[in-house]
């Protein structure tokens, strides 16, 4: 009975994040941080470097090692769980720094991102639709990735991340180290993702065409949420306006 | 003359393929964990003891006693690695523990063997009497077979490695550990696993060479300095450079044996080893970091 | 720990260690014991100081001792230099060796530095032993049996009076823990907490990591080998049986107890160990089993040593400070 009513509060909401505080070693990383993700949406977290947006999407894919806090996915209780049991439900993390295999090709790069139980049984049709997004890396399925340029690499991260067959992927900074005519194909690409039906969670520096994306924003500041709204809303904020367009 | 240098040649082959198989395992678990096993030769007398009850229990076919010794030394390997190594992996300097304990547990089994089953050699019989002749020069079953099986190892577990899902894994978190966590690789499983597997890839070596060497408390040292030389050698991690490098070393070993003395061998792999660090510090096919 | 504490602890240490001849002087096996003690204390706080300060994964310590011993022991047979002089020849071959093998091991990473140091340990034996080894004077396999006692200015030290030669070891101690104690007072120490942290970014600041880690090998084995002299004296006769696992591993057990790192922890460890090692010695083949599976567990469950354990148990000054990150 209590499950059908928290789900009946929850209504759409797909991730559910409450009273989130997150440590490395001694470092209180994230203080306390609440919020919400819509199923469908993109929200987009903005903040400046070394703030904890990274360890805020690892805290929520299982990566990071000491958490306190609730994080509800789907109205099922995650935080702590082991990082392969969350891959399991549906949740993908797309690192900043792409951590693929080097001396593995594409293919198998791709492979390995399909190794979930809830994913293997889809590897074969998340394969043609991720080089149906990706046809570059269609044509270099034999490469190793550890000669792939920057940009090629960011691709073939984000395509392992979706072979994980993830309802919701958490994905950190996208653009980082990319030009410009780059960063507007990640955004499109992120968009048709979210198209798909696949909800995304990202975090960035202020990068205008990713902002633009945005259902809703976040700011994180020193570990703490201190904006939360609409683009709309983001903009008629002079502190947010200060610090992220230099206005 | 000539005879001489192919049977040479031919030992050094031989003992260069448990070699390989032996060092494959231990650049193995470097490899993928980063982790140094000074156990590992204890764990080559394991292998060997293992093999000596089970004969003992009167089942004299080698097929069946591989059969049985190989699930017993994963389960101990696995079982170890939890018990032991899984834990220090958090803490600060947990390489220095790791070598710690694992030199501890060395210790402790070889005392062990000791007192279970005395300071005096066991043998176990031969795996295949006879011999093929050829002239002057003789090749027995026995050295054929130890190659093949070795080989053959070898040569599963590289298919394991390049072709099943599990296999994939444990390349994925030898090469990179946050990325195969990220995919949703239980690293924890894989480093367990990747232990009982060298456990028993080194066990196996035991089984094979003890039917030449026999099985002592104490024989794992030589085996452990040895695989450890192949695998600095080759590169740590490096599981083609281990291959090479053990025909290398069982090859040196053989010449050096034959022409100066078995005294000399072990200063001529360290001489050998040392010149090889010089001019490359990883390694014949190591990689930096 | 801070230096100062480093300090008052040594203090305490050594004025109880000096004044235990009063409880144990009448018995020489006490006595010979506490001589080993001090011996391996000197041993353990050099290999604490380049494996648990300098981060480098040196397994060479007992190879560099025994080296001390016999360079002692045929310096004073063979060229009649007397041991107190000998004894400092023997750190000097001992250091010199250490640079020569630090040279080719510095430019390697972890357990390559562990595998060729330790490769040093497992190549003595068969040279000790073989035809080098008998040209030099080494006896072989046999050993050097007879060793000229220490002496100095005419009074000679005899393994029957054990208690003066404790209280020169204990001199060689304390001065040998007041040099450590310095090295990790003065820039050197700061220099390898910096590498230790990080290696690129110390470089970066101009610390030059293979300056340091060269002087560290150097120091530690001239130490080691130099106590290793002393120990050949006071034993009188010498064999490669020191090479065996075993006193390598009571050694481990010694940086066990005391904690990596903790220095002066190796000191504490150091006693603990051997008159341990003492009380096993009954059990015969079941006292090393026993030592494997006391290091087991305590590097389980004592992760720091003892001084890890007062450190725990002693309140915090406050570092509890929240850092942002």
């Amino acid at each position: 009975m209590i499950q059908g009513l928290l789900n009946a509060i929850w209504g759409m909401l797909m991730i559910k994040i409450e009273n989130l505080n997150a440590y490395y070693d001694d470092f209180h990383v994230l203080k306390n941080v609440s919020m919400s993700v819509e199923e469908g949406q993109i929200v987009v977290m903005l903040g400046p470097n070394g703030h904890g947006k990274s360890t805020f999407l690892k805290s929520i894919c299982g990566l990071v090692s000491k958490v306190k806090g609730s994080i509800m996915f789907n109205g099922t209780q995650i935080s702590g769980l082991a990082a392969e049991k969350i891959v399991n439900m549906g949740i993908t993390y797309i690192a900043e720094n792409r951590e693929l295999f080097p001396e593995m090709t594409v293919l198998e790069n791709l492979k390995m991102g399909a190794y979930s139980k809830s994913a293997r049984t889809h590897e074969k049709k998340n394969l043609e639709k991720v080089f149906e997004l990706f046809p570059r890396l269609k044509n270099r399925v034999n490469q190793m990735a550890s000669t792939m340029s920057g940009g090629e690499a960011r691709m073939l991260a984000i395509a392992r991340g979706l072979m994980s067959n993830a309802r919701f992927l958490a994905v950190d900074e996208p653009s980082l180290g990319l030009q410009p005519n780059l960063r507007d194909e990640v955004a499109r690409i992120i968009k048709e993702i979210n198209i798909a039906g696949i909800t995304v969670l990202l975090v960035e520096q202020n990068i205008p065409q990713i902002t633009e994306l945005a259902d809703q924003l976040y700011v994180l500041e020193e570990g703490q949420i201190t904006f939360e709204g609409s683009k709309d809303e983001a903009l008629g904020n002079d502190h947010l306006k200060e610090i992220f367009l230099g206005m | 003359m000539l005879v001489e240098i192919i049977d040479v040649i031919i030992s050094g082959m031989i003992n260069g393929s448990v070699y390989a198989l032996m060092a494959v395992g231990l650049t193995l678990i470097y490899g993928v964990s980063k982790a140094f096993n000074f156990a590992y030769g204890s764990f080559y007398s394991m292998g060997g003891y293992v093999a000596f009850m089970i004969f003992g229990a009167h089942i004299n076919n080698y097929i069946l006693v591989f059969c049985l010794a190989a699930p017993i030394l994963f389960l101990l390997g696995y079982l170890i690695e939890k018990a032991l190594v899984a834990p220090l992996r958090k803490r600060d300097d947990w390489e220095i523990k790791v070598m710690m304990i694992t030199l501890g547990l060395a210790l402790f089994l070889d005392n062990s063997y000791q007192v279970i089953f005395g300071a005096r050699m066991k043998s176990l019989p031969t795996i295949l009497e006879g011999s093929i002749e050829l002239g002057d020069f003789i090749l027995s079953y026995q050295d054929i077979i130890i190659f093949i099986f070795s080989i053959g190892g070898i040569l599963a577990f590289r298919w394991f490695l390049n072709n099943t899902r599990t296999g994939m894994s444990v390349r994925a978190v030898a090469q990179n550990p946050a990325g195969a966590q990220i995919v949703g690789i239980p690293k924890e499983f894989v480093f367990s696993a990747t232990f009982a597997i060298s456990t028993v890839m080194v066990g196996m070596g035991g089984i094979l060479l003890a039917q030449k060497y026999f099985v002592t408390p104490m024989g794992g040292w030589d085996i452990l300095v040895k695989s450890w030389v192949i695998t600095a050698f080759g590169g740590m991690g490096s599981i083609k450079g281990s291959l090479y490098a053990a025909f290398i070393v069982g090859m040196l070993e053989a010449f050096v044996g034959w022409h100066f003395g078995m005294n000399w061998t072990l200063i001529a792999l360290f001489a050998v080893l040392l010149t090889t660090l010089a001019i490359r510090p990883q390694g014949l096919m190591g990689k930096w970091g | 720990m801070d230096h100062k504490r480093i300090a008052i602890v040594l203090a305490v240490i050594w004025g109880v260690v000096a004044i235990l001849p009063v409880f144990f002087g009448s018995t020489n096996l006490y006595m010979h014991i506490l001589i080993m003690c001090l011996i391996w204390s000197v041993v353990a706080s050099c290999w604490d100081l380049i494996m648990g300060f300098a981060g480098i994964f040196s397994f060479g310590q007992v190879a560099f001792f025994v080296i001390g011993a016999y360079s002692s022991a045929i310096i004073s047979a063979k060229f009649g230099v007397p041991p107190i002089f000998a004894v400092f020849a023997a750190g000097v071959v001992a250091g010199g060796l250490g640079v020569l093998v630090g040279l080719p091991c510095l430019k390697l990473k972890g357990a390559y530095i562990a595998l060729v140091t330790f490769a040093v340990h497992m190549i003595l034996e068969p040279v000790l032993k073989g035809d080098i080894g008998r040209a030099i004077g080494t006896g072989g396999s046999r050993g050097i049996l007879t060793i000229e006692p220490m002496n100095i200015f005419g009074y000679t030290f005899l393994s029957s009076e054990p208690i003066p030669y404790f209280y020169l070891m204990l001199l060689v101690a304390i001065i040998c823990s007041a040099i450590i104690l310095i090295v990790i007072k003065s820039h050197w120490g700061t220099a390898f907490l910096a590498l230790k942290d990080s290696e690129d970014f110390a470089t970066c600041l101009g610390v030059s990591a293979f300056k340091y880690k060269l002087r560290v090998f150097a120091l530690t084995s001239f130490l080691t080998g130099l106590v290793g002299g002393f120990y050949a004296h006071y034993v009188g006769m010498l064999s490669t049986r020191m090479l065996g696992i075993d006193l390598f591993v009571t050694l481990m057990v010694i940086l066990v107890i005391g904690g990596v790192g903790k220095f002066p922890g190796a000191i504490i460890g150091a006693f603990i160990t051997i008159a341990l090692n003492e009380l096993l010695s009954p059990l015969g083949p079941y006292r090393p089993i026993i030592l494997g599976a006391l290091v087991v567990v305590l590097v389980l469950l004592l992760p720091d040593g003892i001084i890890g354990l007062i450190q725990k148990i002693l309140p915090k000054k406050n570092n509890g400070l929240p850092i942002e990150s």
